[in-house]
């Protein structure tokens, strides 16, 4: 597994260079790698299977359990995740830390706009936060908001997976279902999680006819990526910040300095070129490292569902199931915190 | 299960031979052997391909003593007839001497023209170049700048204009071998000591048993090794691991030496340089020290908790296989000749610029996965000490090496992820082209200061704290006394863990920090001396009153003692800030740091080795080596960082690849005596380097003939000295009834063990215990 | 030969006095332990703390003596920061109303005394900028007389060609500092103060020549900046 993190790490590199794409010739590479790891990981589960699924007795179903205090009987695993967590969230926090001093430090988009202090022509460096597209409207924020619904479903099934599996006195095979189901439910809305975010960023949706009035005539919600809010935007333009289109769909506010410079004849208006990389940046390495901490997840489910499908989970290895869980939590912790403070604030 | 490890072994090797088959991830030929001097000052960072550089009037080669009349010239970039200049140029010729035909032109030196006020406004110029005596390569290299004539732009008139550089080789009638590239000493000595490396085991092997020296034996062991969970074999792994890289380190060392032995050196170029101390500060810290921390931990934690393994067996041999492949990356930089070369702070917006070589990605890349390890590896020792602790042990009847652990790994795993996220963040700022680090995008170098010093502090505390836990162990062992102040012991080094996240701002002291944070700094710095000197008192008074033994690791540990004292008392100058403004980035700082680093780590690494050989290996190493290692290597040692104080503060800089004395002639930066305390230096360190051999060779004789151990030769009495030496492959302990199983500790003093304290009442309460058991289990 | 700076050089000796007598303490405590409680080879050894394997051995401590050396190294460290502050008061002074007072108006001047303990002060002082960028340093006198601050370029035997400020002795100068692309840092090395120029941020560095500064001393780069860090010099001349 190693092996296969290093080569991929390593030919990523190779296949991008700058930003620049070098050719489809090192790609394959990068599969080779992620390959080796999903190898890696094929033989650590096929250790686990042989404790206990199908019926396989070879080894004593037995989760170590701590001795010292003030941890006497907890599993020794769970400990390790709490402490597993700690370290995680000190990644995210990190990352936050990134969000905020940038976010705090350099000027906001609309400030600057507002404040006339831009040129046609010239892209000014400013900030300007995911939430100005998103928020905009409620059809922008529908994947977001079902999202955010999703993962908190997701935590609850998961914990239902658990009960069930701990229950004392049912019936075997109505533990397999209920496990398996609860288990396969909670799967299916992570990558629901995932795949709407993937709307959001790159593909954007349609609207049906009679929703189209509520968003100002538009077909289509655009996504991130239509909009161009891209991670290399250093001439991004919108049509927030076009004097033209805002005069033309309601008129500008005419709190602004912005307003008085025009009415003054010493500003001349037009298209306001901005250069967001850092805000683009610093929201998509944030969402996307949560983003690919729910793909692990995924990735575990998996094994978990196909696992629980063969009557793998008693009440003997059920805490396994805990164990998932608490990481589970986590990530919807870290939606939680995310989901505002990018995509609402 | 048998027919399982082959396969392993075989998809190892393939991953291997796919690693080595697949092009570096730049593609770039070896590359010139890179400019002297910059001499003018070239305009920025990265030359322009639309500028071309040309000398006329070379022969195919020379003849001794010809004069021949060159002429440089360029073509292309923003000059034009009609600026008001059109550009420059600065010629280096590494042999024979130049002159000048006219005032377009001048003569720095025999070696080294450039063009004059007078002839700035031209694309061409002549001049004469006279052949060397005797047989030498000749290098030459232009350097020429394209002007756009803004003489009142950014820079002095400078931005806009575009430089190239193009460099010929001219050899005499007879063709002369090229001097040694660097790179090519420093891969010849790494392969060389893999071999050795391979060839050293192989013949321990075969040591082991004659009669069965053969293929079928050979790769279930292998197999073994490759695949093990055992936290001893992974002890041992992660230990051969560091102590290699130790060398290689060192060796990259000698080389920097060598080039600092005189003023003005030329063996590496600049570039050359660059790299080799970026790289010697990355393999000693992440791929020797640590690594080396780790075999300590491994194979002596759960021996000391009175454990059989760690809690998560297998992370922890995907731990240890994480460093050998950041290996690989961090080094494939090196050996395409364009490795990373930003120092091992790696401090934006250089290390993402695109004047860092590409060695840099790969190298922010090998870090992410030692950051793994690293995170990895803190969480299986927290949740080890917490929970796998042997009956009637509690929190303070841990022993102190046990302890120094666990602050160390509780730093680690706290501070890692941030150095991880900065990482990713360079990586990707390399790699997909985001902000993070892009200044003309508003981003902002601190940010990667404070990331990284968050950690960095912290990381070296970790590096070092390792090593105050086997001083405790070694000196009270040897002074047959428990160790004094147990209890201040454990707060002082928890307190200097929680102490060293809030002190990091002092390597940021000449950064622009406001003044109010400054002082702040300043005096949490100068208090993390008291938990310090708190441990170095204690450490005194346990010898009081007790009966010495002299062995040889009570030798390191009472050297440790002076170097690591010496190390913080010159580390207590830096806080003071109006000392500070001098000593920042000084050979100051390298001696304090090597003070430590060396004098306190790696001396510490020193005493546990020869404290617990015998105990790993079940044999005893030699104590006359020992003792002649110890006088070698101490004595050198402190030849070797002891005048760097005085260079430092005479104002020798840090990473200069080279430096001038003041002479009678020229002004130069230090006084005329730097020259020869730089060469005392240069022999000092080779006395070290190779005074450490005899470590080495101590342990390959121990190995094969040494004397077998007993299960207790120095009278320790905790549990690693409970069972055999070495312990049996299941880790299990002799127990009172002449059994094999799990000890209980009993206590000397009247102290009920195991019950929780108010901290871990409290604790306890806000857990859910499972309810159904109700017993401890074992 | 010495490049310390009066303010240095006090704090150094105070520093190194303090160190001697610590150092002093510790390693005569250590060389007389190691030699007063030795043991013979072979000889039977008292057990003072009962150690035994597998035997939680007895505490052994003594409050008294570890409450002595925990306090008094902390009023020592106390000490030394309040020696250390006015000082660092002076190297990090405000510039509005510090120890340099204002910025000079047109034709005044900061004749700037040194006290006792190398400590500067000025009336005033003068604005001057100094960019950095790779790989050489640029100077700005800004609308400063000739005599007040003057650059230029001069070959030197080592580096090749290196800008050259020449500022007036007894005048103290505020140096804006800003960097073109990667961080840098001068360091005056008779002045014994350096600071970082950053990208995109402005930084500042007190440079106050005293009447007894060196006449030509170098100024080095000390933040690593790439391949040509250690040849990016400049040469300060401090003139009458």
């Amino acid at each position: 597994m190693s092996g296969g993190f290093a080569l991929f790490l390593f030919t990523l590199a190779a296949a991008f260079e700058w930003g620049e794409f070098m050719g489809w010739v090192n790609v394959p590479l990068i599969f080779v790698s992620l390959g080796i790891v999903g190898v890696g990981l094929l033989v650590w589960w096929r250790q686990d299977w042989s404790y206990g699924v199908d019926g396989k007795e070879s080894m004593h179903l037995w989760e170590p359990k701590s001795t010292g205090t003030p941890f006497q009987n907890i599993d020794i695993r769970k400990v390790a995740l709490w402490v597993f967590l700690m370290s995680e969230m000190m990644v995210f926090t990190s990352l936050f830390s990134t969000y905020m001093r940038y976010r705090l430090g350099i000027p906001n988009c609309k400030t600057v706009f507002n404040s006339g202090d831009w040129v046609e022509g010239t892209a000014v460096n400013c900030f300007e936060p995911a939430s100005h597209l998103i928020a905009s409207s409620w059809f922008h924020l529908a994947p977001g908001a079902i999202n955010t619904f999703a993962l908190i479903i997701s935590s609850f099934t998961i914990v239902q997976a658990l009960r069930y599996a701990k229950m004392k006195d049912i019936d075997e095979n109505v533990r397999r279902k209920k496990v398996t189901r609860y288990l396969g439910t909670t799967w299916f809305l992570a990558v629901l999680f995932l795949t709407l975010k993937m709307i959001e960023w790159f593909l954007g949706f349609p609207l049906p006819e009679f929703m189209h009035e509520f968003n100002h005539g538009d077909s289509t919600i655009k996504s991130l990526y239509a909009e161009g809010y891209l991670i290399n935007a250093d001439h991004y333009q919108h049509h927030y910040y076009d004097t033209h289109y805002l005069e033309s769909h309601g008129g500008m506010d005419q709190d602004t300095a912005l307003y008085a410079m025009m009415q003054e004849g010493t500003h001349p208006g037009g298209h306001m070129m901005a250069n967001i990389q850092v805000s683009a940046t610093t929201f998509y390495v944030t969402t996307g490292t949560h983003g690919a901490h729910v793909f692990g997840g995924i990735v575990g489910l998996t094994y978990m569902t196909l696992k629980a499908a063969r009557g793998g989970y008693t009440p003997d290895n059920a805490v396994s199931i805990e164990y998932f869980g608490l990481y589970w939590h986590f990530v919807d912790l870290v939606w939680v915190l995310v989901f505002p403070f990018f995509y609402l604030y | 299960m048998a027919g399982r490890r082959p396969k392993i072994v075989v998809l190892a090797l393939v991953a291997i031979a796919a690693m080595l088959a697949v092009p570096s991830a730049q593609s770039l030929p070896g590359g010139i052997s890179g400019v002297q001097q910059s001499g003018c000052n070239c305009h920025g960072a990265v030359p322009s391909d639309s500028v071309v550089a040309s000398i006329q009037g070379l022969p195919d080669s020379y003849n001794y003593s010809e004069s021949y009349e060159l002429t440089v010239s360029f073509q292309g970039g923003p000059s034009q007839e009609g600026n008001s200049n059109q550009g420059g140029f600065h010629l280096w010729a590494s042999d024979g001497s130049l002159s000048v035909n006219d005032a377009t032109a001048q003569l720095y030196n025999e070696n080294e023209a450039g063009h004059t006020e007078a002839g700035n406004d031209q694309t061409s110029w002549t001049l004469t170049w006279t052949a060397p005596t005797t047989d030498k390569n000749v290098e030459f290299v232009l350097h020429v700048n394209s002007v756009n004539g803004n003489e009142d732009g950014a820079g002095g008139g400078s931005s806009g204009d575009m430089w190239s550089k193009v460099a010929v080789s001219l050899s005499g009638p007879i063709e002369v071998l090229e001097a040694a590239d660097p790179f090519v000493v420093l891969g010849v000595l790494i392969i060389v000591s893999a071999t050795l490396l391979a060839i050293t085991l192989a013949y321990v092997f075969y040591r082991k048993d004659p009669d069965a020296f053969d293929w079928d034996n050979f790769a279930p062991w292998l197999a073994d090794w490759l695949t093990s969970t055992d936290h001893k074999k992974i002890g041992t792994l992660y230990f051969v691991a560091g102590l290699f890289f130790l060398g290689v380190g060192g060796i990259m060392a000698m080389i920097i030496r060598i080039q600092l032995a005189v003023p003005g050196n030329d063996f590496l170029t600049q570039e050359q340089y660059n790299q080799f101390f970026t790289l010697h500060g990355t393999t000693m810290i992440f791929l020797a020290a640590m690594p080396m921390i780790n075999g300590f931990a491994n194979w002596m934690i759960p021996l000391q908790l009175g454990a059989k393994d760690l809690a998560l067996p297998r992370i922890n041999a995907m731990s240890f296989w994480l460093q050998p492949f950041a290996a690989l990356l961090i080094f494939t930089g090196v050996f395409s000749g364009h490795g990373a070369d930003t120092g091992w702070t790696g401090y934006a917006p250089y290390v993402v610029s695109e004047g860092a070589h590409h060695g840099t990605t790969m190298w922010a890349a090998g870090q992410i996965l030692l950051v793994a390890s690293s995170t990895l590896t803190g969480i299986n020792f927290l949740t080890t000490m917490a929970v796998m602790r042997a009956p009637g042990m509690g929190w303070m009847q841990m022993p102190l090496f046990s302890w120094s652990i666990l602050v160390a790994n509780v730093m680690l795993f706290l501070s890692i992820p941030a150095f991880g996220v900065g990482l990713i963040q360079v990586y990707l700022d390399r790699v997909v082209g985001t902000a993070f680090y892009d200044i003309a995008a508003g981003g902002d170098p601190l940010l990667w200061s404070h990331l990284f010093w968050y950690f960095g502090h912290p990381e070296v505390y970790v590096v070092v704290v390792p090593s105050f836990g086997i001083i405790s162990e070694v000196i009270a062992t040897s002074s047959r006394r428990s160790v004094f102040g147990y209890r201040s012991m454990v707060y002082a080094m928890a307190g200097i863990g929680i102490v060293a996240f809030i002190v990091y701002g002092h390597h940021m002291f000449t950064s622009g920090m406001s003044p109010t944070l400054r002082f702040v700094t300043m005096l949490t710095t100068m208090l993390v001396a008291v938990p310090t000197g708190i441990k170095v008192f204690n450490w005194l008074m346990t010898m009081h009153g007790g009966s010495l033994v002299y062995r040889t690791h009570t030798l390191w540990a009472l050297g440790f003692l002076v170097t690591f004292t010496l190390g913080g008392i010159s580390g207590m100058f830096f806080p003071s800030i109006a000392m500070d403004t001098h000593l920042h980035e000084s050979y100051f700082v390298v001696a304090h740091f090597h003070y430590v680093l060396v004098g306190g780590t790696v001396f510490g690494f020193f005493a546990g080795i020869y404290y617990w050989w015998p105990k790993a290996t079940g044999k005893m190493l030699s104590e006359k080596l020992g003792v002649l290692h110890f006088l070698t290597a101490f004595i050198s040692y402190n030849a070797l960082f002891w005048p760097m104080h005085r260079l430092g503060v005479w104002g020798m800089t840090r990473r200069h690849h080279t430096y001038f004395v003041t002479t009678e002639e020229a002004l130069g930066s230090l006084p005329m005596e730097a020259a020869g305390w730089n060469m005392f230096i240069t022999v000092s360190g080779f006395l070290f380097f190779f005074s450490n051999f005899i470590l080495v060779f101590n342990m390959i004789s121990s190995s094969i003939r040494g004397e077998n151990a007993p299960d207790d030769p120095w009278g320790g009495w905790s549990f690693e000295w409970m069972t055999s030496s070495p312990p049996p492959a299941h880790t299990l302990y002799k127990l009172d009834d002449g059994t094999w199983g799990i000890p209980t500790l009993k206590d000397a003093n009247e102290h009920i063990a195991n019950e929780p304290g108010i901290i871990g009442r409290w604790f306890q309460r806000l857990l859910v215990s499972d309810e159904d058991t109700g017993e401890v289990a074992h | 030969m010495s490049v310390m700076t009066p303010i240095f050089e006090t704090l150094w000796d105070h520093y190194i006095l303090w160190s001697v007598v610590v150092g002093g303490i510790a390693f005569g405590w250590l060389y007389h332990h190691s030699f007063w409680f030795t043991s013979k080879d072979g000889e039977k050894l008292p057990n003072v703390d009962d150690l035994a394997v597998g035997v939680f051995p007895k505490h052994n401590d003594d409050m008294r003596l570890e409450v002595a050396w925990t306090v008094i190294p902390f009023i020592l460290i106390v000490w030394l920061t309040y020696y250390s502050w006015a000082p660092l008061d002076a190297v990090w002074t405000s510039t509005e109303g510090g120890v340099h007072g204002y910025e000079c108006e047109e034709g005044k001047f900061s004749n700037n005394v040194m006290d006792s303990n190398g400590i500067i002060t000025s009336d005033c002082y003068h604005v001057i900028e100094i960019t950095g960028q790779q790989w050489f340093w640029s100077f700005d006198c800004l609308e400063l007389e000739t005599t007040l601050c003057d650059t230029g370029t001069e070959t030197m035997e080592v580096y090749g060609s290196v800008p050259v400020l020449s500022l007036k002795k007894g005048e103290t100068y505020l140096a804006v500092m800003e960097s073109i692309d990667v961080t840098h840092a001068p360091w005056f090395q008779h002045l014994g103060t350096k600071e970082d120029t950053l990208p995109g941020q402005q930084t500042t560095l007190w440079l106050p020549i005293s009447d007894s500064m060196t006449e030509e001393s170098m100024v080095l780069c000390a933040e690593y900046c790439g391949d040509a860090h250690s040849i990016m010099a400049a040469k300060l001349v401090a003139h009458n």
